[in-house]
């Protein structure tokens, strides 16, 4: 890696202090893990003066329950937030999204801030400096997108706008469906933005000298039933090529509320309002989930070669909604949980 | 909370010079620098121990957190070193692949004898990495399952196939194994 500063911060408006003292030029380091790639492949225009480590700071790895709120601290680490029983109890979406991230060595380290804030995973976007790149495009403010006429596979199939790659994060996925909110500190004061806000096609709205602090969850009532799956190849190294998450809640076998947030297939997490709709009065049976999952992909838009990506959506909610495990969807390995879907509902 | 920013504003945070940390059992107080003794910022954990330290059985394959031949273990959880600054290791305990046969006798630890007489290896590439995965593993829970072991082994690549006698190699040291 080309040179850097390092600056450890201990509290985070220190860490503050140090963004605003590179005036931007510097970058915040968690995990490391996508950092990392980053800076070794130097696919930016700009390279960072800084990385200032937040690991130092103290007080912000928790997951507390209160005042009809869960509150996550931005550095808690996936491993722990898929091993919590707390979450495995009332948020398994959550808690299934992050096991699904990459491999345990990587989940060891990465945060559900990193995870959130990471870059988009797009082929072109990404490609490395020293085997022939960095190659211009829309996302770095120069040319047009190149995936809309070139290798679009693993691109948006929906609301395409500028960028079409699509938002790389499993996290993200869950927590729009639980309509969480990003607590993030800067300069001015802290703010909250919703996570389904949070990226735009261009970029996400943590300004360069924000950090996020923590996440905000509304509490999760009644009797709902939760899932999330991920359709991915190699599951320890790939990004998701579509997941789905669903919250829904049964009286009686028919369905009073349904929520069901697409990943992978738009700029943000995609939440499928169409489905929803339909599914609220429907007693769920085989017939309506697979009704459930056209209504989910009508307003797609497939680039060239990522029409796949459609059928992929259509089945994972369906199966979502039925509660089937789905074949070649990522295993949970929840120790007394064998099937793919994480399923799980709580009276509370 | 803005104010406190204004105060500390004037008040930067500067570079460590040094770093102190555990590697296998033994305290390393390494400096800052750019001299070829010391540690640059941009040094991974990785490159430390292979170039700093001369520690090689720690392996450098992808260098981009997909493979898993660099894995060590750090406070007894597996990572990877080639995506952790080793400006950001103090106060940590790494365990490497040296520090795993009996620090007194020099025996091989349990499960490296578990993986010779099992030949759980072909190219021996990955086998590092591999064996710190599943030590981490088996530090966390000395009976796991087929099922826990491939998870834990997930992210550890080896293009030789020789997953297949690597599992039965770490089933064969877990204590309910064969």
């Amino acid at each position: 890696m080309r040179s850097f500063s390092h600056l450890n911060a201990r509290t985070v408006s220190e860490a503050i202090a140090a963004l605003v003292q590179f005036d931007g030029r510097a970058r915040l380091n968690a995990g490391g893990t996508e950092l990392f790639g980053a800076l070794k492949d130097e696919f930016l225009p700009e390279y960072p003066e800084a990385v200032i480590n937040i690991k130092s700071i103290k007080g912000l790895e928790y997951i507390k329950e209160e005042k009809g709120h869960l509150r996550i601290g931005a550095l808690t680490k996936l491993s722990v937030l898929s091993e919590s029983r707390l979450l495995r109890e009332r948020y398994g979406a959550l808690a299934e999204a992050a096991h699904a991230v990459a491999g345990p060595q990587i989940r060891n380290v990465a945060t559900i801030g990193g995870n959130l804030c990471q870059d988009v995973r797009c082929c072109y976007y990404r490609y490395p400096r020293h085997i022939g790149g960095p190659i211009n495009c829309a996302r770095k403010g120069n040319g047009p997108c190149l995936a809309v006429n070139g290798d679009n596979r693993n691109h948006a199939i929906f609301a395409g706008r500028k960028c079409f790659a699509v938002c790389p994060s499993d996290t993200a996925v869950a927590l729009a469906l639980y309509d969480a909110q990003l607590v993030v500190v800067g300069p001015q004061g802290e703010r909250q933005i919703a996570v389904r806000d949070f990226y735009t096609p261009i970029e996400n709205l943590l300004q360069r000298t924000e950090i996020v602090r923590e996440i905000l969850i509304p509490a999760v009532t009644g009797t709902v039933t939760q899932s999330f799956s991920k359709f991915a190849l190699r599951t320890p190294i790939d990004f998701a090529i579509v997941s789905v998450a669903s919250l829904i809640t049964l009286e009686d076998g028919i369905c009073t509320d349904a929520r069901i947030v697409l990943g992978a297939v738009a700029h943000n997490p995609h939440r499928a309002l169409e489905a929803e709709e339909f599914l609220r009065g429907c007693r769920l049976d085989v017939e309506v989930s697979r009704q459930a999952g056209e209504f989910a992909i009508r307003e797609a838009k497939p680039l060239s070669k990522n029409a796949f990506k459609i059928q992929i959506a259509k089945t994972l909610v369906s199966r979502a909604i039925f509660g089937q495990p789905a074949g070649f969807v990522l295993k949970g390995n929840f120790s007394e949980t064998t099937s793919s879907t994480q399923m799980c509902s709580g009276k509370h | 909370m803005s104010d406190i920013t204004v105060r500390e504003k004037n008040k930067k945070i500067s570079q460590a010079k040094r770093v102190t940390l555990i590697i296998n059992g033994e305290q390393r107080n390494l400096e800052i620098g750019h001299l070829p003794h010391q540690v640059e910022t941009t040094h991974t954990l990785l490159h430390t121990l292979r170039e700093t330290l001369g520690l090689t059985g720690t392996k450098l394959t992808c260098d981009n957190g997909a493979c898993g031949s660099c894995t060590v273990l750090m406070d007894g959880k597996a990572i990877l070193s080639c995506m952790t600054l080793t400006v950001e290791c103090g106060g940590k305990d790494i365990t490497t692949i040296e520090g795993l046969k009996d620090r007194d006798t020099g025996a091989l630890d349990p499960l490296q004898q578990s993986f010779i007489d099992h030949t759980a290896f072909q190219c021996g590439f990955c086998t590092p990495g591999i064996i710190m995965s599943a030590k981490a593993l088996l530090n966390e829970n000395s009976t796991p399952t087929e099922v826990q072991v491939k998870e834990a082994l997930s992210g550890n690549f080896c293009r030789c196939i020789s997953h297949y006698q690597v599992v039965r190699a770490v089933m064969a040291v877990s204590e309910g194994g064969a």
